[in-house]
């Protein structure tokens, strides 16, 4: 197969294969009544597949530097603790990892 | 965002809560175009073209996803790979699609048909992490348009940008997008002794489950674990946890929360996201 066509295959399927896992429960699965339950677990759900998306993928984050990494995520960690605004943390995090890099 | 909320006062107008909307996409916009520059940089120096890249970013959205792809394909993965992998890698998107409009029923059929495809871990996060008054279409709007233009200015600037960008620049800003995950989950684990525990024991399990996967079937099971944990901790917690809303909702005889429920709890601000203070237990052996 041409190397392009090959790129331009496995660019749609991506798109196919991901659209509809946004669109049905948003539509076929939408009218769907929640018990107290079902209500807690959906409250719960983004705390806990926020922290399954950072922990332990942050750590290989910056290629093979683990370390800067780490640094960053202490970063991070330490400026929301303090109630730091969501972009200052975002920006500052990066900074520090920017400066492990060149550092050290 | 909990400070935030509290300290300006509330929108009014559809333009305002439009506005706010865009305003708290901001960290988003913060992350998604270092990010967006990232992948360009990635995906180019695969293979991909300029279209591509940039169709890449159009019509799947997806960070992690995209890199997953960009991975893939560099690889030379069959198709079929490439369909199984990224379905792992985006399942938490059903979950969170689903979280998203059962939070936000109004709508039309149509509009979900379109809106769906702009859920995202971030977008998702914010909406479903923000007070009940900020449920309504400007305010969406504002929060969803704006990341996913973000993401697409990004990856344009990757694009364009690609030639000039140092490596170490560009290797740093993959933090920037945990940074703001990180930055997203504190104030929840701050305000809530039992929630800390929950998002701690995620974060164990899921390291440890993802290393065993690994190990043992190689780096695309690293996903399954994270839909496994992701679940899990959200079906466990939910035994000891309350929702700050759920007593509007349910110990009322009728649930029906329209324009009243929602007056009701527009004074409260985020004041009543420390379900600590006044916890019901339904489980506390758990």
């Amino acid at each position: 197969m041409d190397n392009s066509l090959y790129l331009s295959l496995v660019i749609i399927i991506m798109a196919v294969v991901t659209y509809p896992l946004r669109m049905l429960p948003a539509t076929v699965f939408s009218k769907a009544r929640f018990g107290r339950y079902m209500h807690r677990v959906l409250y719960i759900m983004p705390y806990t597949a926020l922290t399954a998306l950072v922990f332990p993928g942050v750590f290989s984050s910056v290629g093979s530097y683990h370390y800067a990494a780490v640094a960053g995520t202490a970063a991070a960690l330490i400026l929301s603790l303090f109630k730091t605004s969501l972009s200052v943390t975002v920006v500052l995090s990066v900074v520090v990892v920017y400066l492990v890099l060149v550092l050290f | 965002m909990k400070q935030n909320t509290k300290k300006a006062r509330d929108p009014q107008t559809r333009g305002e809560f439009y506005l706010r909307g865009a305003k708290d996409s901001l960290p988003i916009v913060m992350g998604y175009i270092p990010v967006g520059i990232a992948f360009a940089v990635l995906s180019l120096s695969t293979g991909f073209d300029a279209l591509q890249t940039f169709l890449m970013s159009f019509t799947v959205y997806s960070g992690a996803g995209q890199f997953l792809g960009v991975a893939l394909a560099g690889s030379g993965a069959g198709l079929v790979a490439v369909a199984i992998g990224i379905a792992i890698i985006n399942f938490r998107y059903f979950i969170m699609s689903l979280c998203v409009f059962a939070r936000f029923k109004e709508l039309s059929l149509l509009k979900r048909v379109g809106f769906s495809h702009l859920v995202t871990d971030e977008t998702f996060a914010i909406f479903t992490t923000n007070d009940k008054k900020f449920v309504n279409m400007p305010y969406f709007l504002g929060l969803f348009t704006t990341s996913y233009i973000a993401w697409n200015t990004g990856t344009v600037l990757g694009i364009l940008a690609s030639k000039i960008l140092p490596q170490t620049v560009t290797l740093s800003l993959g933090i920037a997008l945990y940074a703001l995950f990180i930055a997203i989950i504190v104030p929840g684990a701050r305000a809530s002794w039992r929630m800390a525990l929950v998002i701690i024991g995620v974060a164990v399990s899921n390291s440890v489950l993802t290393m065993i996967l690994t190990s043992e079937f190689g780096r695309s099971s690293a996903s399954w674990s994270l839909v496994v944990t992701m679940v899990a901790g959200a079906l466990i917690g939910a035994l000891f946890i309350k929702a700050p809303d759920e007593d509007t909702l349910f110990s009322k005889s009728d649930e029906e929360k329209g324009a009243g429920g929602e007056v009701f709890k527009a004074g409260s601000g985020r004041t009543d996201k420390a379900p600590d203070s006044d916890m019901k237990l339904t489980g506390d052996g758990q």
